[in-house]
């Protein structure tokens, strides 16, 4: 969280991921360049600028395919969450090694002839009408313009002054990207002499992000389907049965899903609850599956707070997100579904006094 | 692990530099996995590329012959037979992507000096023209032989340019290539059919429409897939002129 934009806040855990995706990179770079042309059955070695095209392109489309990865994965499994945290740092950098990938390509297929390599680049080939031979060059294109304007638009500026429902819908081609990026590949370099490993790599990728994806979707089914009980059963007139105080550990909260674009969470924190939109200010993230800290709400994607009683980030910060009145009968807590303006004040509900 | 929140799960706030313990071992075994995982990747993509062949330039190698030049349609060197060397014809381009039309033109009306770098894979060798001359005074009387027919032929195989696929690029043929080879062709270089099976002996054959003219856009679309063609072969000494008739070709894959 921060009141100004700076280029980065930059914190040790930060800078922790960014070393490890460094070296990472680095590693990748350095044996796909160096260290495997050694081991290489060919007659004479594979042109340079070919072999850096290929392991920048290489590299990009693995680091693509596991920035996918991450949001469900973090779905899936709490452990996974650091590696959200910081995820934009991923996204630009992958989008950093396609643009090294397209310069060798601008810089060795489309140079030293008389026509200018930008032209060279749309003009040369344009047999769209074909499967074999399509021009493979532009859907790496699109791709690579999606991926600029995603790592342009990655900073909380961009996100504040867009709002977060456009910026996570721009947000969200990224897939678009990646759909780009399988098909320049399938269309491109798959196409050429068998190549049995890389063939394995690019399907195992796209096993994996839709597989991860429809288990994420069908975990998220289930559990909209388990609530389905809150949504039926009215106990007295305007309230639903969210359920019981057991169900809810000290400092955390439960989910309650509403419809299906509206979820609410309740926390149970200090003798009280209290209830907020699940969905945060910030990227949407899901509060529920955050805690109490410091006596506020923490978000578990980057760490935004929210008082509990009116949904107001602690000063000097300005978000907001909409309340919700409980009632506790017993032990069971009712909520009211109608969604208080963002930022309203609604007393905690003393769970001594109730119950 | 539940979706669900609970007091004693570990919770990790980015910007609070202490990790909760639990998840210490486990980011730092994933972070090992993670650079591992591409380290091994890289290996395994890398090492097990194509064989890109052994085309190449020949820089310690340089070219320089007495011939003749002549467009068949494409610029061509011939050179007469020297002792027990028969007589030869070159494919010539120019620098980068650029054809040697212009020099060829120039010089057709007698006998000249060539000097270049040969492109050479197998038996197919491009010259890259350097600097070509008139030769001066006692020129030597020769006059290239015609082409002999070799009948009409159904051949299966890919359409490259002629200066990469003989080793400018490593590898310069396939998809990948495509556009490379597109550029290659409207800059002048010639078009070479890498057939599937050889015409005595030989795989590598410099093409022409059917009336043996220069073969236009209509290529474009065949350029470095697997297809067939049809066509009248022949041979100008050792090089195979293959004159398709585009009309009929068929994509095979």
């Amino acid at each position: 969280m921060s009141v100004q934009y700076t280029p980065v806040i930059w914190n040790r855990n930060k800078i922790f991921y960014d070393a490890v995706l460094l070296i990472a990179v680095a590693l990748y770079l350095y044996i796909y360049i160096r260290v495997a042309p050694g081991y290489e059955d060919v007659t004479k070695p594979i042109d340079g600028a070919i072999l850096r095209m290929r392991a920048f392109g290489s590299c990009a489309f693995l680091m693509l395919t596991v920035i996918l990865c991450i949001g469900p994965l973090a779905r899936l499994d709490r452990r996974f969450l650091p590696l959200l945290y910081n995820r934009r740092h991923f996204g630009v950098m992958t989008a950093g090694i396609a643009a090294v990938h397209a310069n060798y390509v601008l810089t060795w297929y489309y140079n030293f002839s008389p026509t200018d390599k930008y032209v060279a680049l749309l003009s040369s080939n344009t047999n769209y009408g074909q499967v074999l031979g399509f021009p493979f060059e532009t859907l790496g294109i699109a791709a690579l313009l999606i991926l600029f304007v995603l790592a342009a638009t990655s900073h909380d500026f961009w996100l504040s002054f867009l709002g977060a429902p456009i910026w996570k819908a721009l947000h969200m081609f990224i897939y678009a990207a990646y759909a780009c990026v399988v098909l320049h590949v399938a269309l491109g370099a798959l196409q050429g002499a068998g190549d049995p490993i890389f063939t394995s790599v690019v399907a195992a990728s796209v096993v994996l992000v839709s597989g991860l994806h429809f288990a994420t979707g069908r975990m998220e089914a289930r559990r909209d389907r388990g609530e389905e009980t809150a949504k039926a059963s009215l106990q007295e007139k305007g309230w639903l049965v969210a359920g019981e105080l057991d169900e809810i550990d000290d400092d955390c909260a439960k989910v309650v899903t509403l419809s299906d674009d509206e979820r609410v969470a309740i926390f149970k924190y200090d003798g009280k609850l209290s209830a907020i939109t699940n969905a945060c200010a910030h990227q949407n993230g899901p509060l529920g599956e955050g805690k109490v800290l410091w006596g506020c709400i923490t978000c578990p994607w980057h760490g935004y707070q929210y008082n509990l009683s009116d949904g107001r980030a602690p000063a000097p910060f300005t978000e907001k997100i909409s309340t919700y009145k409980l009632k506790l009968i017993g032990s069971t807590i009712l909520l009211d579904p109608n969604a208080l303006p963002p930022g309203t004040h609604v007393d905690p509900v003393e769970i001594g006094e109730a119950a | 692990m539940s979706w669900r929140q609970t007091k004693d799960a570990p919770f990790y706030v980015g910007y609070l530099n202490a990790v909760p313990k639990q998840l210490v071992m486990f980011l730092v075994v994933f972070s090992v996995c993670f650079a591992g995982g591409l380290g091994i990747a890289a290996l395994a993509l890398s090492s097990t590329q194509n064989d890109p062949g052994n085309g190449g330039f020949q820089w310690g190698n340089r070219f320089e012959n007495v011939g003749v030049l002549e467009l068949r349609p494409y610029p061509v060197l011939r050179v007469p037979a020297d002792g027990e060397t028969p007589a030869r014809t070159y494919m010539l381009a120019g620098q980068g992507k650029r054809g040697a039309f212009s020099q060829a033109e120039k010089n057709q009306d007698g006998p000249v000096t060539l000097r270049g770098v040969p492109v050479n894979r197998g038996d197919l060798t491009m010259i890259q023209v350097g600097r070509v001359e008139a030769v001066e005074g006692n020129a030597p009387d020769f006059t290239p032989a015609g082409p002999v027919p070799l009948g009409r032929w159904k051949l299966t195989g890919e359409i490259c340019d002629g200066k990469c696929y003989a080793g400018a690029m490593r590898p310069g043929r396939g998809l990948a290539h495509k556009a490379c080879a597109d550029l290659c062709l409207t800059g002048g270089i010639p078009p070479v059919f890498v057939s599937s099976g050889p015409v005595e002996n030989r795989n590598f054959f410099l093409m022409a429409d059917q009336d043996g003219n220069l073969i236009g856009d209509e290529i474009k679309p065949l350029l470095a897939l697997y297809v067939e063609l049809e066509g009248d072969v022949e041979r100008l000494d050792d090089l195979m002129v293959f004159k398709v008739d585009l009309a009929k070709a068929r994509i095979l894959k």
